[in-house]
């Protein structure tokens, strides 16, 4: 009924990846997102964008993706930033809280800036050993 | 809470088969009690949220996904909104449900909690209820107006009464301005130039004096007292100088050393302008100088010189402007707070509209604007009261519409299943059928089934009053006869026992028409009885003409105590078929089928139809007579929609094979001939009682 479709880009030279995702992520649809966030982190790639431009809605079900990955990530030197929300989204957002351990950003490129400049081979290094 | 014991607004029930596809709708039922109440567009967003968390959790952790259902209720309240999920599934305690903490939440890592802290945040009261076997999660929102958000702040600020107040202050000031500010033009310039009228006199009273003082050689002290009394007795004078006419200081206010020494005139200060008070400034006030001849007889013998200040009544001017500015101000501003009230009282009735349609939007369609207040007011009032009777009117309309739109559709499906699939193969008879329903539905039947393996029964019946009564009774009928007719051999037998059923069991006022018709295969032998039916067209093959045969028979369903009973008014037919013999059975929908000018088919065009049809398709299969049957109908009523149900069944005794094919290439003009003939002798056919 409701879709989602996931769109996902990877840049070797600042270690970012960035998520598109279109839709709305329910319970019904959070399963698929999820799928991608975790490949995502088994391959160490820690640096998350997700641009949301196209999301209009988000349940407790795409929020605990968020919620529940967040410190594993961080733990890595990482982060899962969140770009482009439209503002029914945003409004949630900020009624849940979540801006105390999510942050937004309004660009993708702003996000991405966002992340410290470090050589990707050395954060790669850094990963790898604290998920032993 | 306080507000629980007011009375609700509104209520919503409904009922959810516990299933995450069903969410949708539950969300869409929210949504829209929601708007109703007016919850604000972001409180909406946020309670759909709450309440998809609150259902997916009954669906997955109370019914384990197994079937279930889940009630909601949700109670509007003038300031809150209650909505309850109540499932009677296992009681699952949401997670940490004292209160749950969003860091804990992200340190543990874990996804569970969340909705229910969704759920909190967004809610102003959640509530966790188990008892009896059912569970209720009971949440309270409070409505916090929605208008303000949509509007910005100055937009707002500026209502009707606002705005109305600050005009009104505007205009008012700008008249007490305009008439303070002439008055006060007025009076200061009087004021001014009586200062100068005075001092201008004060100026000739010296100079007459200081004339006297000269002529009479008084000594210059006296002058100087004079002048210096004369200052004190008037404060706005500043300088008194009386000079000779050599321009020597003969008395000085301010020195008294000056005398004898020669004066020196201010250099803004023209000389020869005598007895005219002449203005200058200094450091920002205002000075006038004023200079009289003083005269022994009509010599010039010297001048007074007089300096003086409006300062002092420009000081008193200015305190007054500024009382009455203050005077004027308080005033206004207690004149426009009465305003303000005042068009309270004006406006009114708008918020009472307002409250109204507003209630009117939330469904109450009984709502009416009371006509009362200003004829502006009335009007307004009248069109909205209009306007609502007209959308109940049309909303009750399509209500009555649809209903009937759905009967129409549950009656057609019954109908459905009364007419056979298909018809079953007679022995040396080609039979065709055919149904069509009107718009409302009917009640026709027709079937054709075997009894026995050298009988059929072929029937065709018509109930009084359609729709969803009539189409259960043509169902039952269909039945009755299937049963009765079980092996029998007599048609009239057959309708008897099935009258008896009807008798007893058929609703008041409804009655039914049947034809019934047993064929024996062996001997061609027809055996029927009509119950108040139309007649039976019967085609005789040999003389190419249609006898129209009517026996006596009530309808099922007549009371009894009427007339003769049932079983001896029923009068049964016998005959046998010959070869190309065919008969005709139908329901009144084709005889009073009407075209424009609402003339009706009738039976006669139909004879001649059927005749000259027979006639020429005696080769043809069975079907092409129903089609041509149908074709001229359609053309006969054009556009008008059939009224009733169009049913027959039309059957004929088959040609052998042989004579068939035999006659296929010769003498076709013949039967041409032959055809013209039949249709001439059609119009009066035989009749048979």
């Amino acid at each position: 009924m409701e879709n989602i479709s996931i769109s996902l880009s990877e840049s070797d030279q600042d270690k970012v990846s960035e998520v598109r995702v279109d839709g709305v992520i329910d319970t019904t649809t959070a399963g698929e997102l999820e799928e991608v966030i975790d490949s995502l982190l088994k391959r160490d790639r820690f640096r998350v964008v997700l641009d949301l431009a196209g999301v209009d809605y988000i349940s407790s079900a795409g929020w605990g993706i968020f919620i529940s990955h967040i410190k594993e990530v961080r733990a890595n030197d990482g982060d899962i930033k969140l770009a482009n929300m439209i503002n029914n989204v945003y409004e949630i957002y900020e009624l849940l809280e979540f801006d105390k351990v999510l942050k937004v950003y309004g660009s993708v490129d702003a996000a991405r800036e966002d992340f410290p400049a470090t050589s990707g081979h050395q954060s790669k290094k850094k990963a790898s050993r604290s998920r032993n | 809470m306080k507000c629980m014991f007011r009375r609700p607004i509104k209520e919503v029930n409904a009922e959810f088969i516990a299933e995450e596809k069903y969410l949708d709708s539950l969300q869409r039922t929210v949504r829209e009690t929601c708007v109703s109440a007016g919850l604000s567009r972001r409180d909406v967003t946020a309670v759909l949220l709450a309440i998809e968390e609150g259902a997916t959790n009954i669906i997955r952790h109370a019914y384990l996904y197994e079937k279930g259902t889940i009630r909601l209720r949700v109670v509007v309240y003038k300031k809150l909104i209650v909505f309850s999920l109540i499932d009677a599934g296992r009681s699952f305690q949401p997670e940490g449900a004292g209160r749950v903490d969003l860091e804990r939440l992200v340190e543990s890592g874990r996804k569970g909690g969340l909705g229910f802290y969704m759920i909190q945040k967004i809610m102003d009261s959640v509530e966790y209820i188990s008892a009896a076997g059912f569970n209720e999660l009971r949440m309270i929102k409070r409505i916090a107006p929605a208008r303000p958000e949509s509007r910005p702040f100055l937009r707002r600020l500026f209502t009707l009464r606002v705005k109305f107040s600050f005009w009104t202050f505007l205009s008012v000031l700008v008249i007490i301005g305009g008439a303070y500010y002439y008055i006060d033009r007025r009076t200061s310039q009087y004021l001014y130039d009586h200062l100068d009228d005075t001092v201008s006199s004060l100026a000739q009273t010296i100079a007459a004096q200081a004339a006297l003082y000269a002529i009479n050689r008084r000594s210059d002290v006296e002058f100087d007292e004079l002048i210096v009394s004369y200052l004190q007795s008037n404060p706005e004078l500043q300088l008194i100088v009386l000079s000779d006419s050599s321009g020597l200081i003969l008395a000085h206010s301010e020195d008294i050393h000056n005398i004898r020494k020669p004066y020196k005139i201010p250099t803004f200060v023209s000389t020869a302008e005598l007895g005219v008070p002449q203005r200058y400034r200094v450091n920002g006030r205002q000075y006038s100088y004023l200079m009289t001849p003083i005269r022994a007889g009509e010599v010039e013998i010297g001048l007074v010189h007089v300096g003086y200040s409006s300062a002092q009544i420009h000081d008193k001017l200015t305190r007054a402007r500024w009382r009455i500015a203050v005077l004027t101000l308080v005033l206004l501003f207690f004149g426009i707070i009465g305003i303000y009230f005042l068009s309270n009282y004006f406006v009114r009735p708008i918020v009472n509209i307002t409250r109204r349609v507003r209630r009117f939007a939330s469904g109450d369609l009984e709502t009416e604007l009371p006509l009362e207040g200003a004829e502006e007011f009335f009007e307004i009032s009248r069109a909205f009261n209009e306007m609502m009777t007209r959308l109940s009117r049309d909303r009750k309309n399509i209500v009555a519409r649809e209903k009937m739109a759905k009967e129409i559709e549950v009656a057609s499906q019954i109908q459905k299943t009364l007419l056979p699939l298909e018809l079953p193969s007679v022995p040396d008879l080609e039979l065709d059928a055919y149904y069509r329903a009107a718009a409302t539905v009917g009640g026709d039947l027709y079937d054709v089934f075997a009894i026995s393996p050298e009988r059929y029964c072929i029937t065709v019946a018509d109930v009084s009053g359609k729709g969803v009564p009539a189409s259960l009774v043509m169902s039952m009928l269909r039945t009755v006869i299937q049963i009765q007719s079980a092996n029998a051999v007599s048609a009239k037998e057959t309708l008897i026992k099935v009258n008896d059923y009807f008798q007893k069991n058929i609703p008041p006022g409804m009655f039914i028409t049947v034809m019934l018709v047993i064929y024996e295969s062996a001997r061609r032998e027809i055996n029927f009885v009509s119950a108040g039916h139309n007649p039976m067209l019967l085609y005789k093959a040999d003389i190419g003409e249609v006898v129209k045969i009517n026996p006596a028979g009530m309808p099922l369903g007549m009371p009894t105590t009427l007339g003769p009973a049932f079983e001896e008014r029923l009068e049964e037919v016998q005959f046998t078929m010959e070869e190309g013999d065919a008969f005709f059975i139908f329901t009144d929908g084709i005889t009073e089928a009407a075209n424009r000018e609402g003339q009706q088919y009738g039976i006669d065009r139909l004879i001649n139809l059927f005749v000259a049809e027979m006639a020429r398709s005696a080769r043809l299969e069975i079907s092409s007579l129903s089609k041509a049957i149908i074709s001229e109908l359609d053309d006969f009523s054009g556009f008008v929609k059939p009224a009733d149900d169009i049913t027959f069944i039309v059957a004929r005794s088959q040609l052998p094979k042989s004579a068939a094919g035999m006659d296929l290439s010769p003498d076709s003009e013949e039967r041409e001939i032959e055809t013209k003939s039949v249709k001439n002798v059609g119009p009066e056919p035989t009749e048979t009682n």
